[in-house]
């Protein structure tokens, strides 16, 4: 018998314009703002605003007693300050309910954690910041980009003063242990964390609307019952907020299934936590030692997904490379620009895998493949280097 | 001396593909065209083009009811060497005539079958290049060996392989010498250890050739040395470079430019401008490595540049137009072309019209031409990068080199080719 915890992880990319090679040094702006703006409309019109009206009123109706989790990018709340105001405002009045726990993460959605620590703390710090100014709110609970987590990552969020880490619980690790417990990596005092129940949580973000699967269609009671009946103390359910009428489309029935599930669970016994509330309530139950960085990602479930390949590997090595350079102009707008090409999305479109993994990375890829993105990205990355090149002698050569 | 007619057998023709092979195709017979009556004529052209001196002849634009005097009247030779079995060599043939189409002659002759309607049809369609290149070629040397018997003509001369069945079927219906000329051969796009038709066909026209024209010297001995054709029939001739319009772009950013422009091929040999990229950056950092063009070998080269950490310092432009690769020199400070195996090298020829600076392999025909170009085996991407170090380096050099190039692009026209040409054909008809 266990509880739930519901986590929606809610990100955009800034996309890259097809950037090629004769706009190196001339042209200054990397993004391809239409296609953004267009993006984000068509996710807010699909997911964003019926999904928060369904879980507002879903609170609501519960007197709270249904509850969930989100960990919104700094890139996203950019983009919706800069397109949708609206959706924005939608997302401020869920979180007013008071039934909705706001995570930190990097404000970048970046991998600077594999990179650099200092500018890790960097990008958390504004996401900190940002979340302060938008919702008002101090996170207690810290989740790394697309879960990335080892037990360094979970020793540097409790030196940032973090009560509560996300991971992904990935067998190897797991050993056989369940991963409805808190855990405690080693070397930490404080800091405990929720293991991501990644069969429960697939169910619902990836196999719902699988014709194919056996347990096709996911009744909400059906579903209640397993998750009740998962043994341990708590099922944490993580994924990315598109899933809902996004990846899962409106007519797979994803919207009725969660307008639901929340009876459902109550129904059937069960209650629902936010991470903070979890933290609070649950003893760690035992160490998870993880020394390998791993994330939610693929199904190696490592850091495969944006830096398997060279070209990731030198692309995100090169864009940290300019970490020092960039800082030191004290430009903010250069570094905002910098910081931006770090958003792990970059890489993922880089990849070359192939198989079920390979088809999401080119489902999510806004170019012609991952070729095409590695050009445009080290093009512009190359424009980059040429402003940096102009600040500094800029002041010599007048 | 009466004036030249020359009955000239091409495959691309301008407008309608601008590969290098139409491109010197149409600039050697607008030169020639001055000398001697010319009729070119290819696969297809474009329907209302017309070009000064000369007439063009596309199977595109052929009627059936054009062939029908000459129908019947020629028995086929080429194939008939392998007719002591029954073969069909109309894999197309739909039953449209109701003439038998092939028809075993005692002695090994088989008389031509009548062209038909789809026969036409199909150098209206499809790639010129496509998977019926084959289909395309045999019936190409049919139509125009009937085409030959229409007409009047001293010299037939055919333009690389594809034309070469087509310049030995003229050549054996009319009893009219045959020249042919190498742009390309297997050799340089497949290798020297290439082998199978295309080579036997290229092979074969030599063979059957009274004049081999070759687009160097070096391609010539390709021609002796690899096809083993004689060398008493062998007649290099370099091609021409029409002017360009040259103009200067400043570049956006402040490194020096070095740039590959070409197929990605192993024949453009892109993976030695790769590991010549790697070697010049490593002692010189402000310079950017442009790659323009696309092939089989772009994915391999942007990883093995990833690989070497050269992106941001390596780039690739993909397939541009005239236009941007006009743009693109006008900015370049160093062309460099390594090719494993170059019969001419145009390009190299009109990156010094804009006064860019040549590093290019010897194993090209245009290392001939640009006589003071920096030159290199192509594998010896030491040497290479040596020689654009010093370009980038010794402005004194960079300006002697262009001023030597200029010279000998002013010696390089499709004039001078064309006399060279009709020297050749006057071997020949006296």
């Amino acid at each position: 018998m266990s509880d739930i915890c519901l986590y929606f992880q809610v990100h955009q990319p800034n996309r890259l314009i097809p950037y090629d090679f004769f706009r190196i040094g001339e042209h200054a702006f990397y993004e391809d703002d239409g296609l953004n703006a267009r993006v984000l409309s068509k996710v807010a019109e699909k997911c964003y605003l019926p999904a928060n009206a369904m879980f507002r009123k879903l609170i609501e109706q519960s007197d709270g007693r249904f509850r969930l989790a989100f960990s919104i990018s700094g890139t996203l709340i950019e983009q919706l300050e800069h397109h949708r105001p609206d959706v924005l405002e939608s997302f401020q009045e869920l979180v007013a309910t008071g039934g909705v726990e706001l995570l930190a993460e990097t404000y970048y959605h970046s991998l600077a954690v594999v990179h650099s620590k200092k500018e890790f703390e960097r990008q958390v710090d504004l996401h900190l910041q940002k979340l302060e100014e938008v919702f008002s709110v101090r996170p207690r609970v810290f989740r790394n980009t697309e879960l990335i987590y080892n037990n360094a990552i979970a020793a540097q969020a409790e030196t940032m003063g973090f009560d509560g880490i996300l991971a992904e619980g990935v067998d190897w690790v797991l050993n056989g242990k369940s991963p409805n417990h808190l855990y405690r990596a080693p070397h930490v005092t404080r800091l405990k964390t929720l293991l991501r129940n990644a069969a429960l949580s697939d169910d619902v973000g990836f196999r719902f609307s699988d014709t194919n699967w056996a347990e096709h269609p996911l009744t909400p009671e059906k579903y209640a019952q397993w998750l009740v009946e998962s043994p341990g103390d708590i099922s944490n359910l993580f994924m990315d907020y598109e899933t809902i009428g996004e990846h899962q489309w409106e007519d797979s029935g994803i919207f009725e299934f969660w307008e639901k599930l929340p009876e459902a669970v109550e129904e059937a016994g069960g209650q629902w936590l936010t991470p903070s509330e979890a933290v609070d309530l649950y003893r760690v139950a035992d160490e998870y030692d993880c020394h390998w960085p791993t994330s939610w990602a693929d199904s190696e479930r490592d850091l495969t997904a944006w830096m398997g390949n060279v070209m990731q590997q030198e692309a995100i090595a090169k864009i940290h490379r300019l970490e020092e350079e960039v800082l030191a102009a004290k430009d903010p707008d250069l570094a905002h620009v910098w910081a931006k090409l770090q958003t792990s999305d970059h890489f993922y479109w880089m990849s070359t895998k192939g198989g079920t993994d390979g088809g999401v990375h080119s489902y999510f890829s806004p170019y012609g493949g991952p070729y095409d993105g590695y050009i445009y990205f080290m093009n512009a990355l190359a424009d980059l280097q040429i402003r940096l090149k102009r600040l500094k002698e800029g002041p010599r050569a007048k | 001396m009466n004036r030249l007619r020359v009955l000239k057998l091409g495959w691309e023709f301008p407008p309608l593909i601008n590969g290098g092979l139409g491109v010197a195709c149409l600039g050697l017979s607008r030169a020639l065209a001055k000398h001697v009556d010319l009729r070119v004529v290819v696969p297809r052209s474009a329907p209302d083009t017309t070009f000064d001196g000369f007439t063009l002849t596309g199977l595109n634009n052929l009627r059936v009811e054009d062939l029908q005097t000459v129908e019947g009247r020629y028995r086929y030779e080429s194939f008939a060497r392998v007719q002591r079995v029954p073969i069909h060599l109309d894999p197309y043939d739909d039953g449209e005539t109701t003439l038998e189409t092939l028809e075993g002659i005692p002695g090994g002759e088989v008389r031509f079958s009548q062209t038909t309607r789809t026969q036409l049809e199909q150098f209206k369609l499809g790639e010129l290049y496509g998977h019926d290149l084959g289909t395309k070629v045999v019936e190409f040397s049919k139509i125009a060996a009937k085409l030959a018997m229409q007409d009047t003509f001293d010299v037939v001369h055919a333009h690389d392989w594809m034309t070469f069945l087509a310049g030995v079927e003229v050549k054996k219906a009319t009893g009219k010498p045959l020249v042919v000329h190498v742009h390309a051969s297997q050799y340089d796009r497949a290798g020297a250890d290439a082998r199978g038709w295309i080579y036997d066909i290229e092979k074969y026209g030599m063979e059957e050739a009274d004049r081999v024209i070759p687009v160097s010297e070096y391609t010539g001995r390709v021609v002796s040395g690899h096809y083993g054709i004689n060398l008493a029939k062998i007649r290099p001739v370099h091609n021409g470079a029409d002017p360009v319009d040259v103009f200067s772009t400043r570049k956006k950013f402040p490194e020096k430019l070095v740039l590959f422009l070409g197929r990605l091929t192993a024949q453009k040999g892109p993976e030695f401008f790769l590991e010549i990229a790697a070697k010049v950056l490593a002692v010189n950092p402000d310079v950017r490595f442009v790659v323009a063009g696309t092939g089989e070998k772009l994915r391999p080269l942007i990883e093995t540049g990833a690989f070497h950490g050269l992106g941001g310092h390596f780039h690739f432009t993909g397939f541009l137009n005239k236009e941007k690769v006009n743009e693109l020199l006008s900015m370049t400070d160093v062309y460099c072309m390594p090719s494993v195996s170059e019969p001419f090298g145009l390009s190299a020829l009109e990156a010094a019209q804009f006064g860019i600076p040549a590093v290019i392999s010897k194993q090209s025909g245009v290392a001939e031409v640009l006589k003071g170009a920096l030159k290199a085996d192509f594998w010896d991407v030491d040497l290479m990068a040596k020689h654009i170090n010093d370009l980038l380096a010794d402005e004194e050099l960079n300006a002697r080199i262009v001023e030597q190039a200029k010279l000998d692009i002013a010696a390089s026209t499709w004039d001078a080719a064309a006399e060279k040409v009709v020297s050749v054909y006057r071997e020949l008809v006296p």
